[in-house]
């Protein structure tokens, strides 16, 4: 093929770039001027950031415990799936079970089902069915982590599955020659061989359950609320808070830009279900 | 599977159907190769389209819902045994 | 090996949360859309009243017309992204200095949540404060207003969708084309045939897999895509950008109708199903025969 010259691909590509930055960049301009200046000529730099927006969202104390409760079941959410998850991809790579490929195949059909359609079956059965007295499972915290899990858990599953098939069963082997007990060989030999993997379907399960909002905004209506949901009840209230709903764009965004950087690899794999590699 | 380190879904998905092909019958009339599973997801199929295809166009006509309800069956009845 | 039970008991809370928040409320769906059933109305009890929802549903002009709007929706994004994808990837194929650092930033917009996916285009193309309006109408002399014209809005979600999602089609691309051999193109350009003939006869059938994989996952994420769009247009004007998903989630809380509600899940779902089985059958298994 012909070699064009390096610099239009240099050219072409800050363009793109530039068209991919820009509205992540104007979401961070919004959130930095006051609401008079809202409706100005919008400026394209930044001059004079007014930090009164990022001061009102922290202060305020809904929005306070709205982020608590997204941290609370993201992290609750992510752990449990990886452990859980681990486990049953340990199973399934250790044992001669029948019909083992077809379980993993059912688990990860169960995170193509469009969440949509389970709104109403799992708003209902989690106000009807699973109560406990009074107690109902909708908008409790525990609820969301659990609710959670139909999408997260297949997909620690599946990231994990090559990593813990990967172990050398002749370690296994080899440490019950020595007398150890299976939940010894999971836990002292298996698990810390599948370190890497296992932090990078924490990190990606982590954030899946951080985004999440459709499921939340169904299923919680107060106590378990989250901030992507907070992020939803200012558009609705108001034509006037947009740099209140910039400022939390920029809380709720921070995290995944963070995430974003540890395990850049690793999320076209993960959002592919490892279909494409990255 | 680790066969296709590079295409895990896919290798699944082909697993799922590479599977029956040696104990199932491979030449029914369908297109494509099928084992009684695959056969019984589509009769349902085309039970679900058949029966609110009849509903939209031709219940309003006087026939009722058993008439494809019935051929329904028939047809699974024939794809599970021939497909 | 050791005994199967300690396997089973590894498996048992996954398949017991799965069991529990997967596979009931699909048969309690199920269940429920052959009931009439409205908790706040006269008769606030479950009753058993056969297919009568699916009846109905057949002439539900609201619902059909969502289902239409999602289909071309559906379209139009896919296709866009796999064309832009396949350039970009085509594009990232030369060598130029600081490849990686481009690579990184394409990729961002991927691990952004579609709320605040849909938030930041709320704010670049909200009338009188966005920038999008702002300059179409100062350089063009063009009025957009998503709240008002339908083709506008309907137009902005599928660029938002694309600027979301065709990193993932590029990335995939891009993976696909860097795995594939050498030769094939060496000895079709020896031949003298076209760059078109080459991309129709040679580079096409090789990434066909890769590009199937991808329409795929699209397919499934665009059929199920809500948050974006209720962010950014809550359904409207009007009908204009009301996908399934938002139908689903507008349409059924606020009226309690429970069992007509679970008729519409269920149709959905069923569709869901069916158009990803159909793509896979159309597409993967005539391949996988032919190997």
């Amino acid at each position: 093929m012909r070699k064009p010259s390096p610099i239009i691909g240099l050219i072409f590509w800050s363009l793109v770039s530039v068209l991919t930055l820009f509205p992540i960049y104007w979401l961070f301009v919004i959130s930095v001027k006051p609401a008079v200046q809202l409706f100005s000529t919008p400026e394209l730099i930044l001059s004079d950031p007014y930090w009164g927006n990022y001061a009102k969202v922290w202060g305020d104390r809904l929005l306070r415990s709205y982020m608590l409760n997204s941290v609370i079941i993201s992290t609750g959410n992510a752990v449990i799936c990886t452990v859980l998850g681990f486990f049953a991809c340990y199973a399934l790579s250790r044992f001669n079970m029948s019909g083992k490929e077809s379980i993993f195949f059912w688990t990860i059909t169960n995170r193509m089902a469009p969440p949509a359609v389970f709104l109403l079956p799992l708003f209902l059965l989690m106000t009807q069915v699973y109560t406990v007295g009074e107690w109902k499972l909708l908008d409790t915290r525990i609820g969301m982590i659990l609710v959670y899990c139909t999408f997260n858990l297949p997909f620690a599953i599946w990231t994990l599955r090559p990593t813990v098939d990967g172990i050398p069963k002749e370690l296994d082997e080899a440490a019950y020659v020595d007398g150890a007990s299976s939940w010894q060989v999971i836990t002292q030999i298996v698990f810390p061989l599948c370190r890497p993997g296992l932090a990078v379907t924490l990190i990606l399960t982590w954030v899946f359950a951080w985004n999440e909002y459709l499921l939340a905004a169904t299923l919680t209506n107060f106590n378990a609320r989250t901030l992507t949901t907070g992020l939803s009840e200012y558009v609705t209230t108001t034509g006037t808070a947009w740099g209140v709903m910039a400022t939390i764009s920029v809380f709720t965004l921070i995290p995944a830009l963070i995430v974003f950087g540890l395990v850049q690899k690793h999320i076209v794999a993960g959002l592919t279900f490892g279909a494409v590699k990255g | 599977m680790s066969d296709h380190p590079e295409e895990p879904l896919i290798s699944a998905l082909l697993e799922e159907k590479d599977a029956p092909k040696t104990n199932d019958t491979p030449n029914g009339f369908l297109p494509i190769e099928t084992n009684w599973f695959d056969r019984l997801f589509l009769s349902v199929v085309i039970w679900i389209a058949l029966s609110l295809f009849w509903f939209r166009f031709i219940e309003p006509l006087g026939l009722s819902i058993w008439i494809a309800n019935a051929s329904a069956a028939a047809l699974a009845f024939i794809i599970i045994k021939k497909g | 090996m050791q005994s199967k039970r300690l396997g089973w008991i590894l498996l048992a809370p996954t398949l017991v949360i799965l069991f529990f928040f997967g596979v009931l409320p699909f048969i309690y769906v199920v269940y429920v859309s052959f009931h009439s059933w409205n908790p706040f109305a006269v008769n606030p009890d479950m009753v058993f009243n056969g297919a009568d929802n699916f009846r109905k549903i057949v002439f539900d002009s609201a619902f059909l017309n969502s289902v239409g709007v999602t289909v071309m929706f559906v379209f139009f994004a896919v296709l866009s992204e796999l064309i832009i994808g396949y350039f970009l990837a085509q594009a990232f194929m030369r060598d130029f200095p600081g490849k990686a650092i481009f690579r990184t930033i394409h990729t961002l917009p991927l691990i952004m949540a579609p709320i605040i996916v849909g938030s930041v285009w709320k704010l670049m193309t909200t009338p009188s404060i966005g920038i999008i309006p702002h300059y179409l109408d100062e350089w063009f002399g063009i009025s957009m207003n998503i709240g008002t014209s339908a083709p506008a809005a309907f137009a902005t979600i599928v660029i938002m969708d694309i600027w979301h999602w065709t990193p993932l089609v590029t990335l995939t691309l891009i993976a696909a084309l860097v795995s594939l051999p050498q030769d094939p193109f060496e000895q079709a350009q020896i031949d003298g045939a076209g760059k078109r003939q080459i991309f129709w006869h040679i580079t096409l059938p090789m990434i066909a897999p890769a590009v199937v994989a991808t329409v795929f996952i699209r397919l499934m994420d665009a059929l199920r895509t809500v948050d974006e769009v209720w962010m950014l247009t809550g359904g409207g004007p009007g009908s204009a950008t009301r996908f399934v998903g938002v139908h689903i989630f507008k349409e059924v809380f606020p009226k309690t109708n429970y069992g007509y509600g679970s008729t519409i899940s269920v149709i959905v779902l069923y569709l869901t199903i069916v158009s990803c089985w159909l793509l896979y059958v159309t597409m993967l298994a005539p391949r996988n025969k032919k190997d």
